[in-house]
């Protein structure tokens, strides 16, 4: 012990240092955990969070007799997390090989700088840019193909819309991150390749795919950690927060934003958002050990 | 690293790499397709800011518009004051956020790779939790309402997205990996004290992977709008994405209620947003990102591909 005081005194500078980061993860990441015990309280405003009274698991129980909301955002957070996931992964994979593949490299460098930019644009801005080509009276598409599609009503359409989004967003960024990669792997595999005889195709089989297989698995497991989690921004922006789309565009995240614009139910909230964290930290938990498993060096913790 | 892979391809003649067969313009085409697709959205919110007002809400938007006006520009100049003062909140916020964030990451960084600082591990952990579990937005929100009473407080806009795991295992893997320890403890030895050797010695050296870091937050507080929504009410602390997210809900009020009495439009004036005034402002909203960002390019993939090994 009193070694352990020496050394904390010997390193005092340090423990400065670390001071100011410290105090800002205290008290706004760590005290806000805290407000998670309102997922067992019935919360009033008045009491505090503290103060409310404690209702046991009444919310949680709330929580499943409400089914309708509750089992629609889960199905629709794990839904977006699956597409954008799968889609996201194979498109930022294509592009990176297409970019790496391609020989004129200035003109490479120029297309992928404008690929990247839209991942810059908030969602704020995002859906007026998105109103402009899908508004019933005024939008590109409906005057393009003569339609009159109202897609601010038309649920249905939304999974698709918000696809097309989100991967206009993510994938030419997504890409730079395997880019990397590619641009790690010796020459000399494709030559030796080309001179037994293999085609490109063959060569990007053979060896382009398998050296970004540890890359895509990494990425892939690591994201399972935010499978409960979603871009708020294009959930609650893009879709105008329309209530008339909710069936296919409502998240627990967006949900949540809504429930505290609200002032619905906290206690409710609060156990929807406990949830939540809750399985993002298992899954997260799981994939780290995985991920620990098979490429140590990958590994967050 | 290129420029000796085109080195060793000197001697093959010619080299995979530089062989321009007709695969090559089909490819050159898709990636052109796609590049398209990725820039005619941006290029159409130029045009329809420039498109007489007229031409939008009777041909609707278009690529090719009839006729071309300033007019929207120049409603935008009607926010005016407002806008005025959004620019500088977001300027602000993005300034110090950024900046503060930079500091009190490197310097926590700095201190959990210390050697011998029994610390460290502790540190370690207590950076780690926040990415493994967190209180939700709702939790948040009351908190910092209720409990630390700082609704409508422009510190909320920049202490939450201050510091971030990642980001400072970024810092720490760059600060183990890149800067030699022996140049450290040379200035100790030449008597130079703790605070002196970082802010003199690491600090210039951490440079590179600052940029990057620094311009994700700089993007980052630019583009929140969820906590000005959640937190700001007074118009002079209002950012510009929270004045871009309040024209659509006026867009949207005016459209759900069409029997707003014309004296109540009328009380609003100049301030019902027409399409070619919503996209100049769109512009002034996301214009400096889009000239800022070439510049940065080259420091965020390398920040990105360090980043995505452990330190």
């Amino acid at each position: 012990m009193k070694s352990f005081l020496k050394n904390i005194w010997h390193h005092r500078a340090h423990v400065i240092m670390a001071l100011p980061a410290f105090l800002i993860l205290l008290f706004f990441s760590y005290v806000p955990m805290s407000g998670l015990v309102m997922a067992f309280k019935s919360y009033d405003y008045s009491a505090g969070i503290w103060g409310s009274p404690w209702n046991g698991i009444e919310n949680f129980k709330f929580l499943l007799a409400s089914k309708a909301t509750f089992i629609n955002m889960t199905k629709n957070t794990l839904m977006y997390y699956f597409i954008f996931t799968i889609l996201g992964t194979f498109l930022n994979v294509v592009l990176a090989i297409a970019i790496d593949q391609f020989v004129f490299k200035k003109c490479a460098k120029v297309m992928q700088t404008i690929m990247i930019i839209p991942v810059f644009i908030s969602y704020a801005a995002v859906q007026f840019i998105v109103y402009a080509f899908i508004s019933t009276d005024t939008g590109i598409l409906n005057n393009a193909l003569g339609m009159n599609v109202r897609f601010y009503s038309t649920a249905s359409l939304w999974p698709i819309i918000l696809t097309v989004v989100k991967m206009w967003n993510s994938v030419g960024y997504g890409s730079v991150l395997y880019m990397s990669v590619l641009a790690g792997i010796d020459t000399e595999l494709y030559e030796a390749a080309e001179i037994d005889g293999a085609n490109k195709w063959r060569q990007i089989w053979h060896i382009t795919l398998p050296a970004l297989i540890p890359m895509i698995t990494v990425m892939l497991l690591l994201s399972v950690g935010n499978i409960m989690r979603s871009d708020t921004g294009l959930f609650y922006q893009v879709t105008r927060n329309s209530g008339s789309l909710y069936s296919t565009t409502q998240v627990i995240d967006s949900y949540v934003l809504n429930a505290i614009f609200k002032n619905s139910n906290f206690g409710f909230v609060a156990a929807t958002t406990l949830f939540q964290s809750v399985i993002g930290l298992l899954l997260m938990l799981f994939a780290n050990g995985v991920v620990r498993k098979i490429s140590p060096e990958n590994s967050l913790f | 690293m290129s420029a000796k892979k085109k080195m060793k391809n000197a001697d093959l003649v010619p080299s995979r790499r530089e062989r321009k067969g007709v695969g090559q313009y089909i490819l050159g085409f898709f990636l052109l397709l796609y590049t398209l697709f990725c820039a005619l959205p941006i290029l159409l919110v130029f045009i329809a800011a420039f498109t007489d007002e007229k031409a939008i809400t009777q041909n609707g938007f278009s690529f090719f518009p009839e006729k071309w006006s300033l007019a929207g520009m120049n409603s935008v100049l009607r926010y005016g004051s407002q806008l005025l003062t959004s620019y500088g909140v977001t300027i602000f916020v993005t300034v110090v956020g950024t900046l503060l964030g930079l500091m009190v990451m490197a310097m926590f960084a700095y201190a959990i790779s210390r050697k011998g600082f029994r610390l460290s591990k502790f540190l370690s952990v207590y950076l780690l939790i926040p990415m493994l579990f967190n209180g939700g937005q709702l939790s948040c929100y009351v908190i910092f309402t209720s409990y630390y009473h700082m609704k409508d407080n422009v510190l909320l806009l920049i202490l939450p997205l201050c510091v971030t795991t990642m980001n400072v295992i970024i810092l720490r893997t760059y600060i183990v990996n890149s800067i030699p320890l022996e140049l450290m403890e040379a200035a100790k030895i030449d008597g130079a004290g703790e605070y002196r050797t970082f802010f003199q010695i690491t600090l210039p050296l951490l440079k590179p992977s600052m940029a990057a870091v620094g311009f994700m937050m700089a993007t980052t507080y630019w583009n929140d709008w969820q906590n000005a929504l959640l937190y700001i009410t007074s118009d002079d602390k209002k950012p510009l994405q929270l004045l871009l997210v309040n024209i659509q809900k006026s867009i949207e009020f005016l459209l759900n209620n069409a029997n707003v009495p014309a004296s109540a439009r009328a009380a609003m004036g100049g301030n019902i947003p027409q399409y070619s005034a919503t996209m100049a402002t769109v512009i002034v909203v996301i214009g400096p990102i889009m000239v800022i960002y070439p510049f940065f390019q080259k420091y965020f993939i390398k920040g990105l591909t360090v980043g995505s090994v452990k330190g």
